[in-house]
């Protein structure tokens, strides 16, 4: 029996995920037409087309759902197609990965994010025609081995490697004998390999090297697209905006405005885009330097407070919430199988359903079910739900779907005696239960349900898929913001540290005092008789 | 010891079955209100098991219960009401670990009989004073030794006033200088009236105590009658067998 309802809950799993997958992209959500807010998705990470910025100076634009701003050459062609609309510009932070989603589940209008208008992507979205045209670098160091390559294949050898996700990594196979690493998530990542030498370079635009070339000067672009019989097709060397394929009108809108902007007026946005790109203090600031710590505090101390906060919301909320769907369903999974026929179905297959729901959410990444239920919500039943409020149900029933187990397994676990005396006395199931069974249990598993909050703190890391800005999130804007990956990270991992250790700590004296005083005074009772009685019976 | 001839309960052609192992063949008895009966016999014979149905904790295979002339194995019989009317005493005394001693005797009391907590707490304290534990009402059954944890036990099994005090070994868990502190309790409870049924291996006690004794071996009632009788004139040669144990010691 055991072994039949796994494979029910496999086969159902697996027809879930089918069944939402297929659908992407087919399914669309009607635009929302004159909310007016003109949402556009972008990585909000990627000089000088985007990137975060803690205030609103130059004109930078709110990222919803958090005090940071967005700014750089997609802010700026996104601010004039929202002027001319009469629409108000929010940037809708997201993950590369998450940009055609984010569309077409309706959580965004456009995608402005320096995409490549590929054939591939356009099955799924329409693209505008082109708001800029881009060279294509090899970004390798100074004192790199290729530095000086003149052609195509003076790059035998070399270990290179573009963003996943994006034309450029599939360019790489044009240089003859280049050695192709896996695909890094983002630039920072990439900036970082490079500086640390895990490789010899990668290939971006142009743009890309401009603004490394401003925090480090020891990097050097080669231009590698008028090198002889480099190939590209007009789609991937442009960026394009994309748009829902449904939403026909806005294509039309966007494309009247885009033609409305000369080139000499794109290639000014693009050279003030450069010259207002985030820098950090070292080189901004000359003379006088704070500490590393003391100047990423003045500059992002709000965004780490908000993180951590962010942080501590969703782990305890997680775990509060979790621990209520656990004991429910704890409870109802130890309810005795019920004499009458009709009863008796109805209970298994209320059961069966449980452990479906505890098969499910235990046996797959919570990051994956955060993108299926964010994206895969707004896409079938077009519910915008607000990004914490998902994050917070995420947290909740996955937790949820363990701590049920533990609570199963406490209740279990509880002595034999302890049902039996209770049910001798003549106590109902429930009264046996919450009386006498649960406090027991529940003691008992505490440390496993610590366990859980501390796991929280680190796990809920992952809902960065859907760009919640909890404390992780926040490090790695940090991090490709002021390039400085190793202090940073460290930084991040000391206040984890920090959090967690204060929790266990926390939960160790809620433990003590469960466990109450070892030591117990007689003379503090309310009664004091001693009988005659009382003696004999010691006798 | 006052003896009516009212059968407060009676057991019929009762069987239960393990699996493929048939721990009760055949057993009938009945009890009459005041009574104290033991229930003797070999380890593995069915004596725990008869009083585990007794109390429902087994359910019988096949058979009848009858409390005051009512089958309490009918569908529609309220058991918990039944359950309350009949105490147990356990051989590991299960107090519950989540609760102090005054609390154990309390908690029936309100939740089963819905008495208010100030009248459970009166007739706690009453009868923990009875048991001589009136001094510990706050400590944890995890702080106090075997006999005084049993003590307790009595205490909150009869603090829901009982017609029947079911004791399954209450003293085979205990150290022996704990099994006195126990039976002397017992033994002032046997004169109050209450009707007991015991499962016991302490002879002495049994042969004191009892006003009818059965001796349960291989799932069957093989002998019953007055101590007396089984003692001193057994007619079944297994009882015979199994007293001339405890008397040589």
């Amino acid at each position: 029996m055991k072994s039949r309802n796994k494979w029910i809950t496999a086969l159902i799993t697996v027809m879930l995920s089918f069944i939402i997958t297929s659908n992407f992209g087919i399914t669309q959500v009607d635009a929302k037409k004159d909310d007016g807010e003109l949402k556009v998705a972008m990585e909000a990470n990627y000089q000088p087309y985007n990137w975060t910025q803690t205030t609103d100076k130059n004109g930078a634009v709110p990222i919803e759902g958090s005090r940071t701003y967005a700014n750089g050459y997609d802010v700026k062609i996104a601010k004039i197609i929202g002027k001319q609309l009469h629409r108000k510009v929010v940037v809708v932070k997201t993950e590369w990965d998450g940009l055609l989603p984010a569309l077409t589940s309706g959580k965004a209008d456009l995608i402005i994010a320096g995409m490549s208008p590929t054939a591939e992507r356009a099955k799924a979205i329409n693209f505008t025609k082109p708001y800029r045209n881009s060279t294509f670098v090899v970004i390798t160091k100074v004192n790199s081995k290729y530095a000086n390559a003149k052609t195509l294949n003076d790059f035998k050898g070399a270990k290179l490697t573009a963003q996943q996700g994006t034309s450029h990594y599939a360019l790489i196979k044009q240089l003859k004998g280049a050695k192709r690493q896996p695909a890094m998530r983002d630039f920072a990542a990439m900036r970082q390999s490079l500086i640390s030498g895990t490789i010899d370079g990668y290939i971006a635009e142009d743009t890309e090297s401009t603004s490394f070339k401003m925090v480090d000067p020891d990097i050097k672009a080669i231009p590698i697209s008028k090198m002889a019989g480099f190939r590209i097709s007009k789609e991937d060397s442009t960026t394009a905006i994309g748009i829902a394929k449904p939403n026909k009108d806005l294509l039309k809108q966007v494309n009247q405005v885009l033609a409305t902007i000369p080139n000499s007026e794109r290639t000014k946005l693009m050279t003030t885009a450069i010259s207002q790109q985030p820098k950090t203090d070292e080189t901004s600031k000359k003379g006088k330097q704070d500490p590393w710590l003391v100047s990423v505090w003045k500059q992002f101390g709000g965004m780490i407070l908000s993180g951590i906060g962010m942080t501590l919301l969703l782990a305890s909320v997680g775990t509060i919430a979790g621990f209520f769907i656990g004991l429910f369903v704890g409870i109802i999974r130890t309810i005795p199988t019920p004499t009458s026929r009709g009863k008796r179905w109805f209970s298994k297959f209320i059961n069966w359903l449980l452990s479906v729901y505890i098969e499910v959410f235990r046996g797959t990444p919570m990051m994956v079910q955060a993108a299926v239920i964010y994206y895969g919500i707004a896409q079938f039943w077009h519910i915008n739900i607000d990004r914490t409020l998902a994050a917070l149900v995420i947290v909740s029933i996955n937790t949820g779907a363990y701590l049920a187990e533990i609570i199963r397994g406490g209740i279990i676990s509880t002595p034999e005696g302890q049902f039996e005396a209770a049910s001798a006395l003549g106590m109902t199931h429930n009264q046996r239960m919450w009386h006498i069974i649960l406090p027991q249990a529940i003691k008992n598993c505490l440390p496993s349900i610590t366990n859980e909050f501390i796991v929280n703190i680190k796990d809920t890391s992952v809902l960065s898929i859907i760009s919640v800005s909890e404390l992780f999130f926040v490090g790695t804007t940090i991090a490709s913001q002021t390039f400085k990956f190793f202090p940073t990270y460290l930084t991040i991992s000391a206040i984890y540290l920090i959090l967690t250790f204060t929790i266990t700590r926390i939960f160790n004296l809620i433990e003590k005092h469960l466990q109450g005083n070892k030591n117990y005074n007689l003379m503090a009772n309310q009664v004091q008789v001693g009988t005659a009685q009382d003696m004999e019976a010691k006798k | 010891m006052t003896e009516s001839n009212e059968t407060i309960l009676s057991l019929q052609h009762l069987q239960k079955t393990f699996g493929q192992h048939q721990v009760l063949r055949d057993i009938s008895l009945n009890i009459k209100k005041g009574e104290i009966a033991t229930i003797i016999g070999p380890s593995g014979g069915g004596k725990s098991t008869t009083l585990r149905c007794i109390n429902l904790l087994e359910e019988p295979t096949a058979g009848e219960i009858h409390f005051h002339g009512e089958n309490v194995l009918e569908q529609n019989y309220n058991r918990n009401i039944y359950r309350a009317k009949v105490g147990m005493v356990f051989q590991q005394f299960d107090l519950f670990e989540n609760k102090n001693v005054l609390a154990n005797c309390m908690v029936g009391q309100e939740l089963v009989l819905k008495r208010s907590k100030d009248e459970a707490r009166k007739i706690a304290l009453a009868n923990l004073e009875k048991v001589g534990m009136e001094q510990y009402i706050n400590a944890r059954p995890s702080q106090l030794s075997g006999g005084q944890q049993q003590r307790v036990a009595i205490a909150r099994a009869i603090s829901m006033d009982p017609e029947i005090l079911l004791f399954d070994e209450p003293t085979s868990a205990l150290d022996p200088e704990m099994v006195g502190e126990v039976l002397s309790v017992m033994k002032n409870l046997a004169t109050t009236g209450l009707t007991m049924i015991i499962v016991t291996h302490e002879m002495a006690f049994a042969k004191e105590i009892s006003d009818k004794m059965f001796f349960i071996s291989d799932g069957v009632i093989a002998e019953q009658g007055n101590p007396d009788q089984l003692f001193n004139h057994p007619q079944n040669e297994k009882t015979a067998k199994f007293l001339s144990n405890f008397q040589n010691n």
